[in-house]
Formats: C-alpha cells, sequence, structure tokens
C-alpha cells in the first residue's frame, strides 16, 4: 500500500463568483522511501496538491488517503491529528517563528501534540541537519539555508511519515538550494520517508526519483528519472 | 499540560513581554477599570456598614423595638411591663449633638444604665457613683481617649460640660455618647418621653408573646424587627450606591473595547503564525483557546494590580461617599475598608469576565484561520472586511430597541431598561462607527487638510476594524463625560434656580448640633418670639421637622406655618395644581402636601391618604399636592404647625426663616439677631450663605462622579496611546517605504500625529451625539426613577466644550511618543530585516 494516495481528486475555488478549478482529477501515489518532485508553471495547482495531500484541506471531489487513513470522514480535529502525526511540512518561505530560537522552533510540533521530551528530540533533530551548534540562535540570526534547514528540523520532529515540502528552494541560491534538496531526498532514503517536494527547479526536480508534471489541475505527465 | 504552558509562553506571553509599554498600557487599562469597581464597591460598604452603628449595637441585638413618630409616652413602658410575658424592654432616647471643640457630629444614646447593668457596656462598681453625678457619659474612641476627660458638648442650642466615666468599644461605636436616660431626657429636651423601647424575647419565646405584646400596643405605635432602621437607611442608600456602581463600571467598559483592541491586533499579526501552528496540528479549539487565555491572563494581571489600584482609591472615594451620605442620608462613621474574600472574588470575576468576553469575538476569528495560510503567497489582506451596510441596519435595530427600553417602567424599583437603553446606545455606536470612519476617509481632504492628512485617513480606512474599535472606545467615554456633564449640569442649574426661588427668607436659624441629615436638633421655642420683637424683623416663620419613617423608607415629617408660607413662600406644585387653593385648605385640617422624591418614591397622588402614627396616636391625612423640592432625597411630608402640635405637642422649631422689614439693613440686623441669640449654640446663615452652602454640597456630591469620569477618559486615552503604539510597529513597513520615497521624518510624525487626529476628531463628534441621546436617557429616564428629581434640560456649554477640549489634547498628547518612534525608524534596518 502507497504512504499517500490520491484518487480522482478535484479542486475549486470560488471567489467573487468565479469558480478556479485548481486540480482536476488528479490521482497518483507516493510510497514510502520515495523522493518525488512535482513541478509546472506557477497556478498550476502543485500547492494546492500539497495541501489536500498534507490534510490540511477537503478536496471538493475525489479521495486522499494519507497511510490508508482517507481524510474524506475526518473532522477539523481529526484532520489536525491527523497532520500531527503523520505529516511534516517545509516551506518556500521558512516560516520559522522570530521570536522562537531555532531548538524551540524544532519543539514547535512536539508541543503542540502534548509530547514530552521535546527537548532532547528537537535537539536531535537538529543535529541530523547539521545545525546542533546554532540551536540557540534566533532565525534573524541565521542564513537562509540554515533558516530552512532549521525547518526541516521542524517537519521531522514528529517522525512524521509524509514529507510535504513547496517550493523549499525558492529563496536560496543554487548551492545551498543543492544541499537542502539533498537533504530531502535522504529523508526518503535514511528515514524511509515519503516526500513530495514542489519546485520550480530543474536542478531539484533531476535529484527526485520521480517527477510529476502538473498543467492546468491534470497530471501532464510522470517520469523516472532512474536515480532511485 | 506541561507543554501547553511552555507553547502558551513562548507563543504568546513572550511577544507581550517583547513590547513592553504596549503591555503595561493595557494592563494599567484594565487595572483602572477593575480597581475603580473595587474602590466604589468597598467605599459604598464601608459607608453603608456604619449605618449599623450606634443605633442598634449598644446594647446587643433586640428582637423587636416599639417606636413612633415624635416618640413614646413613658407610661407606654411602664404598660408593657405589666404585661404576663417574658419578655425583657430598654428604653432608648436619643438625639445627635456636636463636640463643641470641632463641630464632630456625634450620637447621644440614653439608656437605663442601672437595669441594664448586666448588658450595657457599662457597668461595675464606679457605675453607680458616676450615676449620682448628672453629667456623666460614656463613650467611644473618636469622643475621647481617656476616663476623665472633660468634653463640652453641643446638645441643640446648648453647650454643656460633661465628664467622661469610661470608654465603650465596638464597631460603629466610635462617635457614640451613653449617658443615663434621665439625663438624656433632659439634655435632648424629651421629658417624660421615650424614642424607642427595645424588646428581647427568651430564645424559647412562641409565637403567642409576639402577639400578646402586639395586642398590648396603642394604635399608633409601631412594633417591627430590631434592625429595622438601619435595614431603611441601607435601602435609601441603595439607588445612590447603585447609580454609583454602575458608574464605576464605565471606565471597565472602554477597558473593554481596549482589550478587544489588544486581542484583535495580537490575532491580525499572528495569522501566519496561527496558520502555520493549525498546519503543524494545532485544533481550532487550542487556537480559540490560546487567545482567550492571552485575554485571560490580561484580566487576571489586571485585576490584581486593580486590587491594589482599588485599595488606593477606595480611600478617597470613602471620604467623598461619607460626607455626601452625612449631609443627605443619615450622620454616620464609616466602618473601616475591608478588601476581603468577597472584593477580591468581585475583582478577578469582572476582570476575568470582562476580559473573555471582549476576547471573544478575536479569538473566534483566530480559531477560524484556515491552516492553508501558512502558505498563502505575499502578504494577505489583515484587516477583515467589514460588512458596513449589515453593520448600519444593526446599529438602527439597536438604537430602536434603546429607544423602547427606555420607555420602560423600573424593575424592582431600579432603572435596569434605563441602563440597558444606554448599554445598546452604545453598542449602536459602535457598530455605525465603522460606516462613519469610512464615510470621512473617501471624502477628499487633500486639498484642504495637506497630503499628510490624506494618507492618515486612508491608512485609517485602510485598518477599519481596528481604527474603528479604537475611535468606539474614545466615543463611549466622550458620551459618558457629556451625558454626566449635562445630567450634572441640568441638575446644577435646576437646583439652583429652585435655590433663588425658594429661599425667600432674609436669614435661617439653626441649632448649633443640627446635622446633614437628622432633623431632630431644635431651638428654644422661646427664641422666636424674642426676634419677633427686633425692630429690623417683620416675620418669624417656625419650621419643625421629625425624622420618621414611611413605609420602611426614612422620610421627614414637617409642619409649617400654613398662613406664613402663604405670604413669604413660594412653593410650586407639580401638574400645575393652584398653589394658593392647596395652601388655602393645609391649614385648615388633616391635609398634607409632600415633597416630589417622597411622592415618586411611595407612588402617592393628590388624594391618596396617608396614615402616619405619631406618639402613640394614629393619624391620618390627606394628601392635596406635591410640590418640587431638591433638598434632599428622603423627601418630606408637610402638615400645618397647629395640626401637628395637637398630636405632637413639642414647639421647638427645628429652623427659624427671619424675614427683614422693607430697607432694613442687613448689616445690622445681622448684629440684633447675635445679640439677641447670646448665650445660645446657634447658626445664623443668610440667604446667600445657605445657597452658596447647597451648591457646595451639590459639588461635593457629584465630587466622586466627576472622577469616575475622569478615570474612564483616562482608560481611553492610555488605549490610545497603546494602540497607536501598535499600529507604528505594524505599519513600520509602509512608513520606511515612505521614507524612501522621500519623506521627511517629521511628515512621518505628523502623519501618525494627523491619524490620531482624524480618529480623535471622528470619536468625539460621535461621542458627542451619543451623549446627548445618553444624557436624555440619564435625566428623564435613570435619575428619574431612582431618585425622583425632575430636572430641567440645561446645556453646561463652557463645561463640555472644555471637557472635549481636553479629551481631545490628551488623544493628540497619547500620540506623541508613537508618532516619535515613528519618526525614528531607521528606514534601512525596517526594510531589511526579513
Ligand atoms: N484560496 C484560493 N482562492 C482562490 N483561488 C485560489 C486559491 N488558492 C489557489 N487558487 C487558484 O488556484 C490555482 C492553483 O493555485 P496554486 O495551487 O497555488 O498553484 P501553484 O502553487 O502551482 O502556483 C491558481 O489559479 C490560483 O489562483
Ligand atoms: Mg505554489
Amino acid at each position: 500500500m502507497a504512504l499517500l494516495e490520491l484518487e480522482e481528486v478535484s479542486k475549486s475555488y470560488r471567489t467573487d463568483g468565479v469558480t478556479v478549478e485548481a486540480l482536476r482529477g488528479v490521482s497518483l501515489e507516493v510510497d514510502a522511501g520515495e523522493f518525488v518532485a512535482l513541478v509546472g508553471r506557477s497556478g498550476c495547482g502543485k500547492t494546492t496538491l500539497l495541501n489536500l495531500a498534507g490534510a490540511m484541506d477537503q478536496p471538493t471531489a475525489g479521495e486522499v488517503r494519507i497511510a490508508g487513513v482517507s481524510t474524506r470522514r475526518l473532522n477539523d480535529a481529526a484532520l489536525a491529528r491527523l497532520r500531527r502525526t503523520s505529516v511534516g511540512f517545509v516551506f518556500q518561505s521558512f516560516q520559522l517563528l522570530g521570536t522562537l530560537t531555532a531548538v524551540e522552533n524544532v519543539e514547535l510540533p512536539l508541543l503542540v501534540a502534548g509530547q514530552a521530551g521535546a527537548r532532547r528530540a528537537a535537539l536531535e533533530r537538529l543535529d541530523w541537519v547539521g545545525l546542533a551548534d546554532l540551536a540557540n540562535r534566533y532565525p534573524h540570526q541565521l542564513s537562509g539555508g540554515q533558516m530552512q534547514r532549521v525547518a526541516i528540523a521542524r517537519a521531522l520532529a514528529a517522525s512524521p511519515r509524509l514529507i510535504l515540502a513547496d517550493e523549499p528552494t525558492g529563496n536560496l541560491d543554487s548551492a545551498t538550494a543543492e544541499s537542502i534538496v539533498g537533504l530531502l531526498g535522504r529523508i526518503a532514503s535514511e528515514q524511509g520517508a515519503a516526500v513530495l517536494m514542489a519546485t520550480h527547479s530543474q536542478e531539484a526536480a533531476a535529484a527526485c526519483h520521480r517527477l510529476i508534471r502538473l498543467r492546468d489541475g491534470r497530471i501532464e505527465a510522470i517520469e523516472e528519472t532512474g536515480r532511485r | 499540560m506541561k507543554a501547553r504552558a511552555l507553547l502558551f509562553y513562548r507563543l504568546l506571553v513572550r511577544p507581550m513581554l517583547a513590547e513592553p509599554l504596549r503591555t503595561a498600557l493595557t494592563l494599567l487599562a484594565v487595572a483602572l477599570g477593575v480597581g475603580v469597581v473595587v474602590a466604589i464597591e468597598s467605599a459604598g460598604r464601608a459607608a453603608a456598614g456604619s449605618f449599623r452603628s450606634s443605633l442598634e449595637t449598644v446594647a446587643g441585638e433586640a428582637d423587636y423595638e416599639i417606636t413612633a413618630a415624635g416618640g413614646l409616652p413613658e407610661e407606654l413602658l411602664a404598660k408593657l411591663a405589666r404585661l404576663p410575658v417574658p419578655i425583657s424592654l430598654a428604653p432608648r432616647v436619643e438625639g445627635s449633638g456636636r463636640l463643641a471643640a470641632t463641630g464632630t457630629p456625634v450620637r447621644l444614646v440614653g439608656m437605663d444604665l442601672i437595669a441594664e447593668g448586666g448588658r450595657a457596656p457599662v457597668r461595675g462598681q464606679e457605675l453607680f457613683e458616676a450615676l449620682r453625678e448628672p453629667h456623666s457619659i460614656w463613650c467611644g474612641r473618636a469622643v475621647a481617649t481617656q476616663p476623665g476627660q472633660t468634653i463640652r458638648l453641643v446638645i441643640h442650642d446648648v453647650a454643656r460640660e460633661y465628664t467622661v466615666r469610661g470608654l465603650i468599644e465596638g464597631a460603629g461605636l466610635d462617635s457614640t455618647l451613653i449617658l443615663d436616660i434621665g439625663a438624656a431626657q433632659e439634655a435632648l429636651r424629651k421629658p417624660g418621653r421615650l424614642d424607642r423601647i427595645e424588646v428581647r424575647l427568651p430564645e424559647s419565646a412562641s409565637p403567642k408573646v409576639e402577639a400578646r405584646l402586639r395586642e398590648a400596643l396603642p394604635e399608633g405605635v409601631l412594633l417591627r424587627p430590631a434592625g429595622a432602621r438601619t435595614e431603611e437607611n441601607r435601602k435609601m442608600l441603595a439607588a445612590f450606591r447603585w447609580n454609583l456602581r454602575v458608574l464605576s463600571y464605565i471606565a471597565l467598559i472602554v477597558g473593554a473595547f481596549l482589550i478587544y483592541n489588544t486581542i484583535a491586533i495580537s490575532v491580525l499579526r499572528r495569522r501566519a503564525e496561527i496558520g502555520l501552528l493549525r498546519a503543524l496540528g494545532a485544533t481550532r479549539g487550542q487556537v480559540g483557546a490560546a487567545f482567550l487565555a492571552e485575554s485571560a491572563l490580561f484580566g487576571a494581571l489586571g485585576a490584581a494590580l486593580g486590587l491594589l489600584a482599588g485599595r488606593l482609591m477606595a480611600e478617597g472615594a470613602l471620604r467623598l461617599m461619607a460626607s455626601t451620605v452625612d449631609t443627605l442620608y443619615a450622620t454616620s462613621s464609616p466602618a473601616p475598608l475591608s478588601f476581603d474574600a468577597a472584593i477580591i472574588g468581585l475583582a478577578f470575576a469582572v476582570g476575568l469576565l470582562v476580559a473573555v468576553a471582549s476576547a471573544l469575538a478575536p479569538a473566534i476569528e483566530a480559531a477560524r484561520v484556515a491552516p492553508v495560510e501558512a502558505l498563502a503567497r505575499g502578504r494577505y489582506h489583515w484587516e477583515r472586511r467589514l460588512a458596513v451596510r449589515r453593520n448600519l441596519v444593526g446599529t438602527l435595530a439597536l438604537a430602536s430597541a434603546a429607544g423602547l427600553a427606555s420607555l420602560g417602567p423600573p424593575l424592582g424599583g431600579k432603572p435596569v431598561l434605563g441602563y440597558l437603553a444606554a448599554v445598546l446606545l452604545i453598542a449602536a455606536m459602535a457598530l455605525a462607527m465603522p460606516a462613519l470612519i469610512d464615510a470621512v476617509a473617501r471624502l477628499n481632504l487633500a486639498r484642504l487638510a495637506g497630503v499628510e492628512t490624506l494618507i492618515a485617513l486612508r491608512g485609517l480606512r485602510a485598518s477599519l476594524g481596528r481604527s474603528a474599535v479604537l475611535a468606539g472606545a474614545l466615543a463611549t467615554a466622550a458620551a459618558m463625560v457629556i451625558a454626566v456633564g449635562i445630567l450634572i449640569g441640568s441638575f446644577r442649574e435646576t437646583v439652583s434656580l429652585w435655590l433663588e426661588q425658594q429661599l425667600a427668607a432674609d436669614f435661617y436659624l439653626q441649632p448649633e448640633a443640627a446635622t446633614g441629615a437628622e432633623r431632630d436638633a431644635t431651638l428654644d421655642p422661646a427664641l422666636a418670639a424674642e426676634l419677633a420683637r427686633l425692630d429690623e424683623i417683620a416675620e418669624v416663620e417656625r419650621f419643625r421637622a421629625y425624622d420618621i419613617s414611611f413605609n420602611g423608607l426614612p422620610a421627614y415629617l414637617a409642619a409649617v406655618e400654613t398662613d406664613l408660607a402663604r405670604r413669604w413662600g413660594k412653593l410650586r406644585f407639580l401638574g400645575g395644581q393652584d398653589r394658593e387653593a392647596i395652601l388655602e385648605r393645609l391649614g385648615t385640617g388633616n391635609y398634607a402636601i409632600a415633597s416630589e422624591p417622597f411622592a415618586s418614591k411611595h407612588g402617592l397622588r393628590p388624594g391618596d391618604i396617608l396614615r402616619l402614627p405619631l406618639a402613640g396616636r394614629a393619624a391620618e391625612f390627606e394628601l392635596l399636592g406635591i410640590y418640587t423640592d431638591y433638598s434632599n432625597e428622603r423627601g418630606y411630608i408637610v402638615v400645618d404647625r397647629d395640626v401637628l402640635l395637637g398630636y405632637l405637642p413639642d414647639p421647638a422649631p427645628t429652623s427659624l426663616a427671619l424675614y427683614l422689614q422693607a430697607g432694613a439693613d442687613r448689616t445690622s440686623a445681622r448684629a440684633a439677631i447675635e445679640r439677641a441669640c447670646a448665650g445660645r449654640e446657634v447658626r445664623l446663615i443668610s440667604n446667600a450663605e445657605l445657597r452658596e452652602e447647597a451648591l457646595r454640597i451639590f459639588d461635593r456630591t457629584f465630587a466622586i462622579t466627576w472622577a469616575l469620569e475622569a478615570i474612564a477618559l483616562s482608560v481611553a486615552v492610555i488605549g490610545m496611546a497603546g494602540a497607536l503604539l501598535a499600529l507604528v510597529i505594524d505599519r513600520r513597513r509602509e512608513l520606511a517605504l515612505l521614507r524612501f520615497l522621500g519623506a521627511a521624518g517629521t511628515q512621518i510624525r505628523r502623519l501618525l500625529v494627523g491619524e490620531a487626529a482624524a480618529l480623535g476628531l471622528l470619536a468625539l463628534v460621535a461621542g458627542s451625539a451619543l451623549g446627548l441621546l445618553l444624557a436624555l436617557i440619564l435625566i428623564f429616564v435613570i435619575n428619574k426613577q431612582s431618585f425622583g428629581w425632575t430636572i430641567q434640560l440645561h446645556w453646561p456649554a463652557g463645561l463640555l466644550a472644555a471637557a472635549l477640549g481636553l479629551v481631545y489634547l490628551a488623544t493628540l498628547l497619547a500620540a506623541l511618543y508613537p508618532a516619535r518612534l515613528a519618526q525614528r525608524l531607521n528606514p534601512i534596518e525596517v526594510i531589511h530585516e526579513e
């Protein structure tokens, strides 16, 4: 069974009387240990797809299953619980809280889940992304690449089996971007998580196992990169 | 649990600490709001607690008391003592006096010290020796500090020396004097009369005992539970306290706007953060609860600080209240202020309640933030789009509801619907505020007021939700000030006109022992005749008043010389009744007229029959008319002097009104009167002095009201400063950008001050409109239902203009620091912050 399954998923938004079809009948599967890229031009529906895959929102039609659990019949609180235990997010603009130190940012999901021993787990994750020394720095004392590493450590904090990254290298120079993509790849290979990354960058996409091309809310093509 | 606390600390408390000034301002606003409530409540309790003083605690608790207006004949005691029922009886003779040295009012209680030996606070061997000397007293600590001291007391219009034989202890007994009953009768000019008889029943007494006692009493005598007098005084004070209490909540209401604003800003700023937390798995409930908790923290800390502030303010409040109670209600010595569990509970209850209630809307808004907002590109539109038109419909609905409520009757004797109408009007104004700001901001004022003002106005419009709340808080405070200003101004003018018209005599004469509220001190009956013989004097009018209780409330029963009142006085009757006709009948028998507060308190109309127990006889008087009177809230029943003397044959007057011969010189007349009064302790007051004194008392009575208004306004201005500070912080990017575009620092400062100026002006305009409506409700609904006065509407224009000017100035001052902060922002740092 695939870790993430989308079955005929559609999503439409209504604003000011106009309906926008962001996704139209998308089906795909991502397995544990797989690193998949989501590409396509701006507005094609990447972020919408990640939101649905991450149990952040409900599809208009179709079904999303995370680790075999369908999001369809879950209420808001159950969706929140599902995100807490199974999903980790990485954002383009990092979304670190400026008033918290690096390690406190990493602790955040654990505290939200009410878990004990958050500090030790957070330090382990920071160590894993190579930032053990900078644990007590505030975000504004870190470089962009370091901030994104902290964000990745935060996504890993609760040991989720699905990692979703929305243009994680969009704000970074190419050398830094490469190391961030490498880190995401290691999450799939070393920790066996399913990693789905939306990106604009050819290099980033090329580092993945598989590549899904989106166009106008539909899957245009799925390509194997041969890098498994 | 620990994780929650840590999360709460990191996400909500830390940002609060990062903006210490703004946090402190919000806390200060809550603390002031809670403090005022605490101060008024505890001061009110202390002031009311004092009634339970000398009268009832002298010899412990009795079960019943027997009284009658004008006192009881002594024989009644002997008659009751012969009843074959197991009761114990304790006679009391009471009156007021003053310490000659300081003028401090004291309460005199005469009791049968020998018979009550065991129970009286005075006992022992030396009692008998002391009793052999006629001028022995026992007194509380405010009167003397040591046995053996000699004090000079003014009783009625006579000063005498007394020797202190011992001190008495007990709550509320500080300014009480005890003397033997015979000495009291003699000094208080009540030979053969008692004021009360206290009755104690044995524990096991059957209801039959009470029935037997009731049977034995003559018709014009009252048997009532002991403590009824205290209850009556408290009841009378209730309206006064209730209204003060309501006024004390104004600052808190203004504070509620500010808490709402603080939490709403907190939510607005954190939308991305909230979205992130939701993406990380926080539930709606957790998010909503976090913001309620943030607000509750403000409420709890504010309440704690408010207790301290309240403690300080209570001292002042009690002083002001006690002097009002003394002059208008009953002589009292306030009980000590106590900050017990009930007051602490009140502080935290109102603090938390107001905090949580005002944070409800922003907390719900926070809970509604979707997790996808964390992923949204760019900056979303922070400010909620306000449904301006729907709000206007709401405004109309609320205003109509207010109109309906203002027409309603009092509930349980309290103007509950009147207050409801006021609150509804405030809510209506708050709802109309966004539309008002929107409309004004759309006007093209650039040419008129410069580009800074234009940008400032657009800024207000862009953050409509936020600026509307601020303007609402300020408008509410301003409206309250205006409304109360109009009420007090109108009342004062009404009273002043009334005094001018009412006080017809040239001089008034009172016994020195007279106090503000009691009417039991009298003048030597011979004095009136002596003064009438003076060449300068045309007429001497005798006025007599008794403290009575009517339908469970204290009142005055007064006697006037009807023919003189017809000739000199200028009573005005309500409902256009014919004064001449009424006064003509008044002198002819058992008829009465009543003052307006008395009639409205007891729901009386002309033609009603008043039944009064008078010195052991039941008397009935037909009410002929109701006259306007602003001298006190208890109210008067007025009958003819000769008619009343038929029931209560004490000729001593309470006061004299002296009319001079036409053309007589005032100075020499005064000297002649003073010579005639030599050796008597009396107070001679000229017409002008009496009027001044009355207005001074009036002003003192309302001093506390002004203080409450001032505090509410300060809270609004504090909130203004805090909110402008937040505005500078949130718009620092925009402000920095303006600098990059070539704006000078001073222009940025003007922008901020311009925004505050525009907001302040809007708030004042809205507040004035609201204030006028509130004033009408205060004068014609709330005051009328609480106190029964008819007040003519007057506009204290100068006062209002000054108050509004002051508010406006304060608003601008509140903007100065945030504006300086904005001016000093380093644009380079700000733009590169992220
Ligand atoms: N909350 C929303 N409301 C309305 N339209 C939206 C919303 N989110 C996305 N869209 C629209 O849906 C389409 C897909 O958007 P998105 O998934 O963000 O694309 P991408 O991430 O690939 O750039 C776009 O046309 C976008 O304008
Ligand atoms: Mg996107």
